[in-house]
C-alpha cells in the first residue's frame, strides 16, 4: 500500500482542483482501502485502489454539485512552485481540465497520466470498453477545444 | 493489403496512446497521410498527452506522513477519519502559517492576486494602458525622453529594480517618447512609450511578479491590438501596439534582450 501512494497521490491530484483536495481524497481512499481490504476479490490490487478512489471522487463531486463549495485554497490550487512546466501554460491546462465532466476526466487521467490500458480502465470503472473509448475521445476533443478557444500561441524565446 | 478496414475514432485514440500493433499503426499512418486535418488533431492530442503527464509528474511523490497514513488509517481507534495525519497536518499548518505570516506578511496574502497577474492581468493591463495613453497627444507620459536618465532612476526605484534600463528600440525604428508610473495588478509598474517616424506608438509595460519563474513568450490579440508578454523571474513584461505581429515580436525580443534578467 505504501508503495502505491505516490502514484495514487498523482491520480488524486489529477482529478481535483488543488493539492489539498487531492490529499484529502487520497486519505479517504487509503482509509477506505484499509478498512475494506477484506472485500478485495483478487485481481490487481492497484486497479482496485484506483477504482475506489475514482468512485469516491465521483460520489463527492455529485455531493458537491448539490452543495457547491468554493475551494478554500484557491491560491494553493494555482501555486505550483515545484512544477517544472511553464506556469502560464499549466494554469491554462488546469483551467481547461476543470471544464471536463468528472467521469471523462477520470478516464483521460487513468489512460494518459496513469498509463492504464483501455481494458484495465473498463474493468476498473466497471463500464463497457466502448464507454471508455467514447469518454476518452470526448474528453480529448473537449480539452482541445477549450485550449484552442484561448487566443494564445507559444513561441520559443529569442536567444 | 487490408486497406479496406476503416480508421475509427477509437483507432485514433489508441494510436496516440500507443496501444496499436504494428499493422494497425501503419493503417492509421496511411490514413493520416491522406488526412492532414486528422494528422493535426493527433499531433495536438499527443502534445496534450505530454502536457498532462508533465503537469502531474511531480505529484507522484512520497510524503513524510505516508507511513502514518497507512498505519493508522482504518484502525478502529483512528477510524473516525484520519485523525493522526490530520492532527500532524494541522500542527504543521499552524506552525507554517505562523512562520509564514511572520516572515512574509502581506506578500502571502496577495498570493492569489499575483497569480492572476501572470496569465490574465498582464496582457489586459498592457492593452488598457496602450488604449488610454497612446492616444494622448500632449501628455502621453509623465517623464519625457529628454529626461531618460531620471526616468530610469525614478521607475527603477519605484519598482525596486536595480539599474533599470529603458530599452533602446531605435534599431527597429521606434524612438522613446517617455514613461510613466502606473499600477500593474495593484502595484507600482512602469510603462514606456515609443513611436516611429509616422507617430505610430507602442508601449512596454513592466510589472512586479511574485513567483520567481520564467515563462515562454506569449501572444494575445484583441481588437487589432497585438500584445506579447512574458515573465522573467520577478518581473512580468508586456509589449502592446497596433502594428504587425512580426514587428511587435521583434520589439518584444529586443526588450527581452535588453532588460536585466
Amino acid at each position: 500500500m505504501l508503495a502505491l501512494l505516490p502514484a495514487l497521490r498523482r491520480y488524486s491530484r489529477s482529478l481535483t482542483r488543488s493539492d489539498i483536495e487531492g490529499e484529502d481524497l487520497l486519505q479517504d481512499c487509503v482509509e477506505k482501502v484499509l478498512v475494506h481490504g477484506n472485500q478485495w476479490r483478487g485481481g490487481s490490487f492497484k486497479s482496485w485502489t484506483y477504482r475506489i478512489m475514482t468512485n469516491l471522487h465521483l460520489n463527492r463531486r455529485r455531493t458537491q454539485q448539490r452543495h457547491p463549495t468554493v475551494p478554500i485554497d484557491e491560491a494553493a490550487a494555482t501555486a505550483e512552485p515545484e512544477m517544472a512546466t511553464d506556469p502560464l501554460e499549466n494554469r491554462r491546462l488546469m483551467a481547461a481540465l476543470e471544464t471536463l465532466a468528472p467521469e471523462f476526466r477520470a478516464v483521460l487521467m487513468l489512460v494518459v497520466v496513469e498509463g492504464h490500458s483501455y481494458q484495465e480502465v473498463a474493468d476498473m470503472l466497471d463500464i463497457p470498453l466502448g464507454t471508455v473509448m467514447s469518454r476518452l475521445s470526448r474528453a480529448r476533443h473537449a480539452l482541445r477545444e477549450k485550449l484552442r478557444q484561448e487566443n494564445v500561441i507559444q513561441m520559443r524565446r529569442p536567444q | 493489403m487490408s486497406a479496406t478496414k476503416p480508421v475509427t475514432d477509437a483507432d485514433l485514440n489508441a494510436y496516440v496512446d500507443g496501444f496499436l500493433d504494428a499493422e494497425d499503426r501503419l493503417r492509421v499512418e496511411q490514413f493520416l497521410a491522406d488526412n492532414p486535418d486528422a494528422a493535426t488533431m493527433l499531433a495536438d492530442w499527443q502534445s496534450d498527452n505530454e502536457a498532462l503527464r508533465a503537469a502531474f509528474a511531480s505529484k507522484a511523490v512520497s510524503r513524510p506522513g505516508d507511513q502514518a497514513l497507512v498505519t493508522y488509517a482504518g484502525r478502529p481507534v483512528f477510524s473516525t477519519r484520519r485523525r493522526l495525519p490530520a492532527m500532524v497536518a494541522a500542527v504543521l499548518l499552524i506552525f507554517a502559517a505562523g512562520a509564514a505570516v511572520g516572515h512574509l506578511g502581506p506578500r502571502l496574502l496577495n498570493t492569489h492576486e499575483i497569480e492572476l497577474t501572470d496569465s490574465e492581468i498582464l496582457p489586459q493591463e498592457s492593452k488598457n494602458a496602450f488604449l488610454v495613453y497612446a492616444s494622448e497627444v500632449r501628455h502621453p507620459v509623465e517623464v519625457f525622453a529628454d529626461e531618460e536618465t531620471h526616468l530610469a532612476t525614478w521607475l527603477g526605484k519605484r519598482l525596486a529594480i536595480d539599474k533599470l534600463k529603458v530599452p533602446d528600440l531605435k534599431p527597429l525604428g521606434f524612438k522613446l517618447v517617455g514613461g510613466r508610473l502606473l499600477p500593474v495588478d495593484g502595484r507600482a509598474g512602469a510603462m514606456f512609450m515609443y513611436e516611429d517616424g509616422f507617430g505610430q506608438r507602442i508601449t512596454v509595460l513592466v510589472g512586479r511578479n511574485a513567483d520567481n519563474r520564467n515563462t515562454s513568450f506569449r501572444f494575445a490579440s484583441a481588437d487589432r491590438l497585438e500584445t506579447f508578454y512574458w515573465i522573467d523571474n520577478a518581473l512580468g513584461y508586456a509589449v502592446t501596439g497596433e502594428i504587425s505581429r512580426d514587428l511587435l515580436r521583434r520589439v518584444a525580443e529586443e526588450c527581452y534582450r535588453q532588460f536585466p534578467s
